[in-house]
C-alpha cells in the first residue's frame, strides 16, 4: 500500500513536470551569465574603464546578472573573433567595427542578431552614425564613438621652434622642416598598425576633393579606378616621409612607441585619432606635456576643393549581439542599458575619454580640457565628414593589402602608381 | 601473459588511445587543411569548392615566395651560424669544468627561458633608431647618421640575428649533453697518442656527435620553417612584407585577410616542405653513416 501511494505521488509529480517543464517561465531572479568579448583590454583607464564601470553598475542594479569579460587588443581580438565565428560558442555581446572590411562577412555569415531600430529613437545617435552597422534596412550593432583623425601637437615645442599651427599643407611642410632643424622629430607615426598611413592618404584626398570624398572613395574601391587626386595624395605621403616628417623607422614603430615619442617630448606632433584625447587627463604622461597638448586637423591643400572643415571622421567601433546567444534578450537589455544617453555618452565625455556616436552636447560641464574643447569645436564646425576611410571600404583582403602596401609606399619601395595598381585588382 | 598480449581486444585497447589522439589532434586537422585548401572560405559561413585555384594563386604570389625564401634563409642561418657556434661553445664549456661551467651554461641558456614577447620587445628597443641601444652606442662613438636596422633592406638580417641569438642556448644545451655523453677515456687515449685539440674534435667529438647533430639540425630546420611569434611581434612581417615567413604569412592570410581557404593551401605546402626537409636530412645523415 505504501509502495502504491509513493508510486502515485511519483506519477503525479512526473506528469506535472512533463506538462510544465517545457514552458517553465524564467524567474525574474534567475541567474544569467552574459559573456562579453571586448577589444578594450585596459580596464583601468580610457574606454575600457568606462565599459567596466557600466558593467559593474549593471550587475549592481541586476544582481541576478553576471557579466564575464574577455578582453584583447585589436589585432588579437580580430583573430579570436574569427576563431569564435568559425565555431559555435561565440560570446553574447561582442565588439564590432561598422566597416565593410569587418562587418560584411560577419553579417553574411548570419552571426549577429538584428536589433530593433525603434528601441533607439530616444538615444540621440548622431545622424548617419548607425549606417555602417546596418544592412538592407536592418540594424546589427550600435556605434561607440565618433572618431576624428588629427595632429596632436605639443604647444611648448611649437613655441620653442617658433612654429604656428599650420593652416595649409605647405605650412605644415615648412613647420616640419623647422621642427627638424631644432632637433625634434616632427610627426610621430604608428607604422606597425599601418592604418594611420592609409588614413593620411584619405585625409589629404579629402582636402583635394572636398565633400565628394565619400562618394568618390566608394566608387573608386568598387570600380578599381583611382583618379589623379588619389595619386597626388599618395605622393604627398611619400614626400612627407622622405623629407623626414616622420620619425626614423616609423614603418616598424608600434602604437605605444609612437605615442611615447610624443608624450616624452621627442616628437612635436602625433598623427592619431580623437580616441587619444584622454592624453590630456592621463596622469602617467608628464604634466608639462599633458597640459600642452592641443590638436589640429589636416590643413587645406592649395588648389584643393576641400575646406579646413571637411574632416576625416567616421564611426568605427561598436557593439553587437550574437544571433545564437543563449541569453540574447538579456544581452540586448545590457547593450541598450550601456547606450542609454546617461551612460556611455555621458561617462565618456565627463571622463575626457572620447566623443561618443550620440549627441553629447547636453553633457558639457564647462570643465573640459582644452583638448576636449578643441575636438568639440572641430566636430561642431565640420561641413563634411569623410565617413569610412578607404582601407575599410572593401573586403578584409582589400584592407590588409591597402594597409600593407601603404607602408611600402611610404618608405619608397613602390610608387603611387604601383600602389593604386595593386588596389585596383581588389575589391 | 603471452595469451593476453595475443588477444586482439587487448591489443586494440592498448593501441586505441594513442591512435585516437593521433587521429583527432594530428590527422584530422591535416585532412581538413587539405580539404579547405581546395575551397574559397572566409572562416565564416559556407565554404565553396574551387579546385586548385588557391594553389594556382600561390604560384603567382610573390609574397609567398619571399616568405619561403626567408624561411629557408633562416634555416641556413641556423645550420651555418647558430649550430657550429653552439657546438663549439658546448665543447669549450665541457672543457671548463667547475663552477664556471655551470655559470656559463646558465648564461647561454637565459634567452631561452625569457618569453618570446619580451625578447621581441627587447630587440625592438635595441634596434629603435630614435632611442635604441645601438643608436646610443653609435652616438657615443660619434656617428651622426641614422641607422634603422629594422628598415627596408636590413630588416631581414636584423630579424635573423635575433632568431639565431634566441635559439642559440637551446642548440648549445643539446650539444653540451651530447658532448658530456662521450666517454672521457677516448679523449685520454687520444691525448696519450698526442692528438691536438682540433684532431680530437674532428676525429672523436664530431663523429660521435652525429646522432645529436642530426636531431638538432632537423629541429632547427623545422623551427625555421615554422617561425612565427618572434617575427610577428618584432616586425609583423614588415616593412611591407620583407620579413614575412611561411607561418606568419599563413596566419596573415587566414586571420587578417579572412582568406581561410588560401591560408590552408599555404599550410599544405608548408607541411609538405617540412616533411621533405625531414626526409632529405635523414637521407643526408644516413649516407654519411654509410
Amino acid at each position: 500500500m505504501k509502495k502504491r501511494g509513493l508510486a502515485t505521488v511519483m506519477a503525479v509529480m512526473m506528469a506535472v513536470g512533463m506538462t510544465t517543464g517545457a514552458t517553465a517561465p524564467v524567474l525574474a531572479d534567475e541567474e544569467v551569465t552574459i559573456q562579453v568579448f571586448s577589444n578594450l583590454p585596459d580596464r583601468t583607464s580610457g574606454q575600457g574603464l568606462i565599459e567596466q564601470m557600466l558593467f559593474d553598475k549593471y550587475m549592481e542594479e541586476n544582481p541576478n546578472v553576471k557579466i564575464e569579460i574577455e578582453a584583447l587588443d585589436d589585432a588579437s581580438y580580430k583573430t579570436k573573433f574569427k576563431a569564435y565565428a568559425s565555431g559555435s560558442d561565440m560570446p553574447d555581446l561582442v565588439n564590432i567595427w561598422g566597416q565593410p572590411s569587418f562587418l560584411s562577412e560577419v553579417i553574411e555569415a548570419g552571426l549577429l542578431a538584428e536589433l530593433n531600430m525603434d528601441d533607439y529613437a530616444d538615444y540621440h545617435f548622431i545622424e548617419g552614425s548607425l549606417d555602417g552597422f546596418s544592412r538592407d534596412g536592418k540594424l546589427y550593432g550600435l556605434a561607440r564613438n565618433t572618431d576624428v583623425m588629427g595632429f596632436y601637437y605639443n604647444k611648448a615645442i611649437f613655441e620653442e621652434c617658433g612654429v604656428e599651427v599650420p593652416t595649409t599643407y605647405d605650412e605644415l611642410v615648412e613647420a616640419v622642416n623647422t621642427i627638424k632643424e631644432k632637433g625634434y622629430i616632427p610627426i610621430s607615426m604608428d607604422g606597425t598598425d599601418k592604418y594611420p598611413l592609409t588614413i593620411y592618404i584619405q585625409d589629404i584626398y579629402q582636402k583635394l576633393v572636398g565633400a565628394d570624398n565619400y562618394a568618390n572613395s566608394t566608387a573608386a574601391v568598387e570600380s578599381g579606378e583611382y583618379g589623379e587626386e588619389w595619386l597626388k595624395a599618395a605622393q604627398m605621403l611619400v614626400d612627407m616621409a622622405s623629407a623626414g616628417g616622420f620619425q626614423a623607422g616609423f614603418e616598424t614603430t608600434d602604437y605605444g612607441t609612437a605615442k611615447n615619442l610624443f608624450t616624452n617630448s621627442q616628437c612635436a606632433m602625433y598623427y592619431m585619432g580623437s580616441w587619444e584625447m584622454s592624453m590630456a587627463t592621463n596622469e602617467e604622461i608628464p604634466e608639462d606635456v599633458r597640459n600642452n597638448i592641443s590638436v589640429f586637423t589636416m590643413p587645406v591643400v592649395d588648389g584643393g576643393a576641400g575646406a579646413a572643415t571637411d574632416i576625416c571622421a567616421w564611426n568605427g567601433g561598436g557593439y553587437a549581439i550574437t544571433e545564437k546567444s543563449d541569453v540574447k534578450e538579456e544581452a540586448i537589455k545590457l547593450l541598450n542599458y550601456m547606450f542609454e544617453p546617461e551612460n556611455w555618452s555621458k561617462l565618456c565625455w565627463e571622463n575626457g575619454v572620447c566623443m561618443s556616436a550620440q549627441n553629447f552636447g547636453d553633457y558639457l560641464t564647462g570643465e573640459e580640457t582644452e583638448l576636449q574643447n578643441k575636438w568639440v569645436e572641430i566636430v561642431n564646425n565640420a561641413t563634411s565628414l569623410s565617413g569610412v576611410t578607404i582601407n575599410d571600404l572593401g573586403s578584409s583582403e582589400f584592407k590588409t593589402v591597402s594597409e600593407d602596401t601603404s607602408v611600402e609606399l611610404a618608405i619608397g619601395s613602390i610608387t603611387p602608381e604601383d600602389y593604386f595598381n595593386t588596389l585596383s585588382g581588389l575589391r | 601473459m603471452k595469451k593476453l598480449y595475443s588477444n586482439k581486444l587487448v591489443i586494440f585497447s592498448l593501441v586505441a588511445p594513442g591512435l585516437l589522439v593521433f587521429m583527432v589532434a594530428i590527422l584530422s586537422p591535416i585532412v581538413l587543411s587539405v580539404y579547405y585548401g581546395f575551397t574559397e572560405y572566409s572562416g565564416m559561413g559556407e565554404a565553396t569548392f574551387i579546385g586548385i585555384e588557391n594553389y594556382k594563386t600561390l604560384v603567382k604570389d610573390s609574397v609567398f615566395w619571399t616568405a619561403l625564401k626567408n624561411s629557408l634563409l633562416l634555416a641556413i642561418g641556423f645550420i651555418c651560424i647558430q649550430h657550429p657556434l653552439a657546438m663549439l661553445v658546448a665543447v669549450k664549456l665541457d672543457k671548463l669544468q667547475g663552477k664556471a661551467e655551470g655559470i656559463f651554461r646558465c648564461i647561454y641558456f637565459i634567452p631561452n627561458v625569457i618569453s618570446v614577447a619580451v625578447i621581441a620587445y627587447l630587440w625592438k628597443f635595441i634596434y629603435n633608431p630614435n632611442f635604441g641601444l645601438i643608436k646610443k652606442v653609435l652616438d657615443f662613438v660619434g656617428y651622426k647618421g641614422q641607422v634603422n636596422l629594422l628598415g627596408t633592406g636590413t630588416a631581414i638580417w636584423a630579424v635573423l640575428v635575433v632568431l639565431v641569438w634566441h635559439g642559440f642556448g637551446w642548440g648549445m644545451l643539446i650539444y653540451y649533453t651530447g658532448v658530456k655523453n662521450i666517454d672521457p677515456v677516448m679523449y685520454e687515449a687520444a691525448a696519450i697518442d698526442g692528438a691536438t685539440g682540433a684532431t680530437t674534435f674532428l676525429k672523436i667529438t664530431l663523429p660521435l656527435m652525429k646522432p645529436v647533430i642530426q636531431v638538432n639540425v632537423t629541429m632547427a630546420v623545422i623551427s625555421a620553417l615554422k617561425q612565427m611569434e618572434t617575427v610577428y611581434l618584432l616586425t609583423s612581417g614588415g616593412p611591407g612584407n620583407e620579413t614575412q615567413f611561411m607561418a606568419s604569412y599563413l596566419y596573415k592570410q587566414a586571420f587578417n585577410s579572412y582568406k581561410y581557404g588560401y591560408g590552408n593551401a599555404i599550410s599544405v605546402i608548408f607541411i609538405s616542405i617540412c616533411l621533405i626537409a625531414t626526409v632529405v636530412l635523414n637521407k643526408v645523415f644516413e649516407e654519411k653513416k654509410a
